[in-house]
């Protein structure tokens, strides 16, 4: 899977989980706070992602990640652990 | 190599993707079967064998022994659970009202005692009137789910307790976290609300870290937003400010903060939470706060048992103060030993580890062992960067007990780190 295919499943769900967002509207360089996302948000947003991948990444490794690009970088970490 | 169901957590388990809604999901068993993951697990739900004093007996998890410990983990800063008047007055009350209220408030379950407190309480915090709640946790979601709908928003510092972030779900308000005590985040949050019914949230003393909310910035841009607010002081009633009102009379704005909610379950050393405003909003919470009006009433022996705990904790400040001596012993102890303590400014001091569960379990037992009973925190309690033990200071304890406390964190903590 392509990185642009991973940034595509996480802005489909920010869009979906969110009444005002587009997901064409989406910068991955901004974090999901950017677009309003609260905590919870994010929580959902990145557990439907990952559902949708197949990969459970632990959340103790997300602390430092600070925007789409980044969470996405992480996806594709564990997308090719899985594929080996 | 450490194993990698270490790095997961509680965190990673939320949503369930068993097709039957009574089974855990797939990969939660495995991770809880997991002889690491319980070695760190034990900790958690451990027997205390006696009143969470200063000094009290666990029956330790780690070997199944009883042991005596010196308590640093019970949020009992007061010493009041089990202060010789309080216990006669919540006696007295059995004697005379029985162990429970057998009524919701609206129907049969207000008794005189209730009523009475409730008066005290309002006073004491300079409100005009107050709601008493079975539970802390419950007096919070109460609150914010009767005073918001749909359409409104909520407001909270990202640090809040998981209470005030239920009752906003339950509420059906739009929640936007602010970043923890930061004014200009805050203002960010509120320009989004433009036009909108906002309530904000924030804590007098937060509970991982044991810093101040920075109440007048945070008041100062509420004002300007004229943002309705509402201060949670579970850990800092009838500790802080001249009277013990808490963190608002510290800064001096406790008439400027338009709810104050607080728990009988820490300085007051029983059970509860109670919510205080002005009388016009709390007779509408009478009507529209579940857990007030559909749960049974507070247990009267608890609320005499706090009534009587406000009077010994209000009639002088021997208690805070004694409270507060301890606080500085400790505190300069433990930066003696070049711990990091964080940004604490109360009797809630955290120790910070860093990313290392390993470290944080095998401190954890090292601790226990010497006899003092001092619980890990782990993620996702507290960022994955920052795990901690954390300290509730009492004024019950003696210089001795600090000392042998401080000699068994320097021994385990201090050296295992360098190690």
């Amino acid at each position: 899977m392509t990185k642009e295919a991973v940034i595509e499943v996480i802005k489909k769900n920010i869009a979906a989980n969110s009444d005002d967002i587009d997901a064409a509207s989406i910068d991955a360089q901004k974090s999901m706070k950017d677009y309003g996302a609260n905590s919870l948000d994010m929580i959902e947003v990145v557990s439907t992602s990952m559902r949708e991948l197949k990969i459970k990444v632990p959340r103790s490794e997300l602390t430092d990640i600070n925007n789409i690009d980044q969470l996405a970088d992480k996806f594709l970490e564990y997308l090719n652990k899985t594929n080996v | 190599m450490s194993d990698p169901a270490l790095s997961y957590s509680l965190a990673d388990f939320f949503f369930n993707d068993s097709p039957d809604v009574l089974t855990p999901p797939s990969d939660f068993q495995a991770w809880v079967g997991n002889p690491n993951v319980q070695s760190a697990m034990r900790f958690f739900g451990q027997q205390l064998l006696a009143a969470p004093r200063a000094g009290t007996e666990v029956l330790s998890s780690i070997d199944g022994s009883r042991r005596k410990v010196i308590n640093m983990t019970s949020y009992n800063y007061l010493g009041l659970s089990s202060h010789p008047e309080v216990i006669q007055a919540a006696k007295d009350a059995l004697d005379r009202y029985g162990l429970g209220a057998s009524g919701a408030p609206l129907l049969s379950g207000t008794f005189d005692l209730h009523v009475e407190f409730a008066r005290r309480v309002a006073e004491f915090k300079q409100k005009e009137d107050c709601l008493l709640y079975s539970s802390g946790l419950g007096g919070n979601v109460g609150a914010i789910q009767g005073l918001l709908r749909k359409g409104d928003m909520f407001v909270l510092d990202e640090r809040c307790h998981k209470s005030l972030v239920d009752g906003g779900t339950l509420s059906g308000a739009k929640m936007l976290f602010f970043s923890h005590n930061d004014p200009a985040s805050l203002e960010a949050m509120l320009e989004k609300c433009k036009g909108k019914r906002v309530l904000v949230a924030f804590e007098g003393v937060y509970s991982m870290d044991g810093d101040l909310v920075r109440l007048p910035e945070i008041m100062k841009v509420c004002a300007h937003y004229k943002a309705a607010t509402y201060i949670d002081e579970a850990h800092s009633t009838l500790m802080f400010g001249p009277n013990g009102r808490g963190v608002a009379e510290h800064f001096g704005l406790e008439h400027e903060v338009g709810v104050s909610f607080g728990t009988l379950s820490k300085s007051f050393g029983g059970v509860g939470g109670f919510v205080c405003s002005n009388a016009a909003i709390i007779a509408y919470l009478k009507g529209y706060s579940s857990p007030w009006n559909f749960s049974c009433a507070p247990s009267p022996p608890v609320v005499a048992g706090a009534m009587k705990a406000l009077e010994v904790a209000t009639r002088d400040s021997r208690l805070r103060d004694t409270l507060w001596e301890n606080v500085a012993y400790l505190k300069k102890g433990l930066l003696d030993l070049k711990l990091d303590l964080g940004q604490s400014e109360s009797q809630v001091i955290p120790i910070i580890i860093g990313s290392s569960g390993e470290k944080l379990f095998q401190f954890a037992y090292e601790i226990q062992r010497r006899g003092l009973f001092l619980q890990p925190v782990d993620f996702p309690a507290v960022p994955a960067n920052s795990r901690r033990f954390r300290i509730s200071v009492s004024s019950q304890f003696t210089k001795e007990q600090m000392d042998t406390a401080l000699t068994i964190i320097e021994d385990v903590i201090v050296k295992g780190l360098r190690a």
